[in-house]
């Protein structure tokens, strides 16, 4: 962890990350930082968004934190910090105590009601 | 050494198959061709201690022989440490620049770990990347290990090529038997024969393989009668770009809740950019995702196939057609179930 700004150093970029993290990396030392920060920024908030349409169907929900972790929470105080997509599932699997299991039927109903609500 | 931002990481190769598939002989004659001189190869023993390792005559000195029997389980550590340590010999002018390195699996060994290392390592992934999966199948007894062996079906579903043996003892129905259900269970991997170990190394290693290749055969589905029916596959493509962020979304929960039964997922998405993302991957381990450049070839669709355990393609296609609001595409079975 990095005493100035609390953040963790993160080793492995998780694979739903990968696309703008590499570009990122991959522009080296010298590079303008803030080149792919516009890119990582919208991709994040796409990824929240998209997620939150999943997890509405569970009573939870996650925003972007500070552009560097997810924080995931429920309508009952319940909150979690969790650093990307690999993470965030089991977090929600403590908060709720079952997996959230895409296969689930149920899920489908829940999900055409939110589509329809919206 | 190449600087640890070298994009030329040196590609691993995961040989892996049932016991007394032929592993060892494959690889004995493959490196004994003298484009492989610079291979290093990390076998691993199981049993009798030293005797596989004896008949690797050519890769004897760049040899590592791990230790406390199999890799997934007890030995990863080992892995590590002895591909660091091959780092670090050719860091110091000890051995050539190493070409690649081969990782020979025990027979009953899940080659999801060794994957897992390599990607995961903070040091390793920066050096290795995993170029292939090849599984020795044992064209006598292919057969009886998939019926009776979980392993064998796992070590298939994780192939990108798999290597039919002992066709030179084998009578050409057996054979075509073998193939066919090897394609039913994965059909996204290349199957190539090698009568007494005979392979072309170029064909095995050679850059023909590792076009992303979609699903190449159509769905099949090994349906509920045998053994190991609970193993399924399904290819699938999309009526139109998906949104690779909302893609990821529904993925990773399905590996979060399902990981296990998910042996293997492989091919070619239309993100709606140039080129496709190639995914490949094998239960929790997901290669990083490779966002090419341009198609590798004229068919622009996306095609994409999972083979799961105990998980029917119907769910699958069910739980995409659910998600296709967020993903932006439908989910196309590329042919309905056929049960072999």
């Amino acid at each position: 962890m990095c005493v100035l700004c609390g953040q963790d150093f993160v080793a492995q970029a998780h694979w739903t990350d990968r696309y703008v993290e590499d570009r990122a990396r991959a522009a080296g030392p010298g590079a303008d930082p803030t080149e792919y920060q516009r890119d990582r920024r919208r991709d994040r908030a796409h990824r929240a968004a998209v997620t939150n349409q999943v997890l509405a169907c569970y009573g939870m929900r996650v925003k972007d934190w500070a552009g560097s972790k997810y924080l995931l929470s429920d309508g009952k105080g319940n909150s979690e910090i969790v650093q990307d997509l690999g993470a965030l599932w089991a977090a929600a699997e403590k908060i709720l105590g079952r997996p959230l299991d895409p296969l689930d039927p149920a899920l489908k109903e829940r999900m055409l009601d939110g589509a329809l609500a919206r | 050494m190449p600087s640890p931002g070298s994009p030329t990481k040196r590609p691993v190769t995961v040989v892996t198959g049932f016991l007394g598939s032929g592993k060892t002989t494959l690889l004995s004659r493959v490196l004994s061709d003298p484009s492989m001189s610079d291979t290093a190869v990390l076998v691993n023993e199981f049993g009798k201690v030293g005797l596989d390792h004896h008949l690797l005559r050519r890769a004897d000195e760049k040899t590592v022989l791990l230790g406390h029997g199999c890799v997934c389980c007890t030995t990863r550590d080992d892995l590590v440490e002895a591909m660091l340590g091959l780092l670090d010999e050719e860091g110091r002018g000890e051995i050539p620049p190493l070409k690649g390195v081969v990782v020979e699996t025990t027979g009953l060994a899940d080659p999801a770990p060794i994957l897992y290392t390599v990607f995961s390592h903070p040091v390793l992934q920066h050096h290795y990347r995993v170029d292939r999966v090849i599984c020795t199948v044992d064209a006598v007894n292919g057969a009886l290990h998939l019926d009776r062996n979980a392993e064998s079906t796992k070590q298939i579903a994780a192939a990108d090529v798999a290597v039919l043996t002992k066709t030179d003892v084998s009578d050409a129905g057996t054979v075509d038997a073998l193939r066919a259900r090897i394609r039913g269970i994965n059909p996204s991997a290349r199957v190539l024969e090698a009568p007494f170990g005979d392979v072309r190394p170029e064909e095995l290693f050679g850059d023909g393989s590792t076009d992303p290749s979609g699903p190449r055969a159509p769905a099949v589905d090994l349906g509920d009668g045998g053994h190991v029916s609970e193993t399924h596959s399904t290819s699938l493509t999309f009526d139109g770009p998906v949104d690779w962020t909302a893609f990821g979304t529904w993925f990773s929960m399905l590996l979060h809740a399902r990981g296990e039964d998910v042996l293997r997922v492989k091919g070619l998405l239309d993100v709606g950019g140039p080129g496709p993302v190639l995914l490949n991957g094998v239960q929790h381990v997901i290669h990083p995702p490779d966002h090419l450049e341009e198609w590798p070839d004229g068919d622009h669709e996306s095609r994409i196939v999972f083979i799961t355990r105990g998980i029917r393609a119907e769910e699958i296609v069910d739980s995409l057609e659910t998600f296709s609001g967020l993903i932006g595409a439908r989910p196309q079975p590329l042919e309905s179930d056929v049960r072999v």
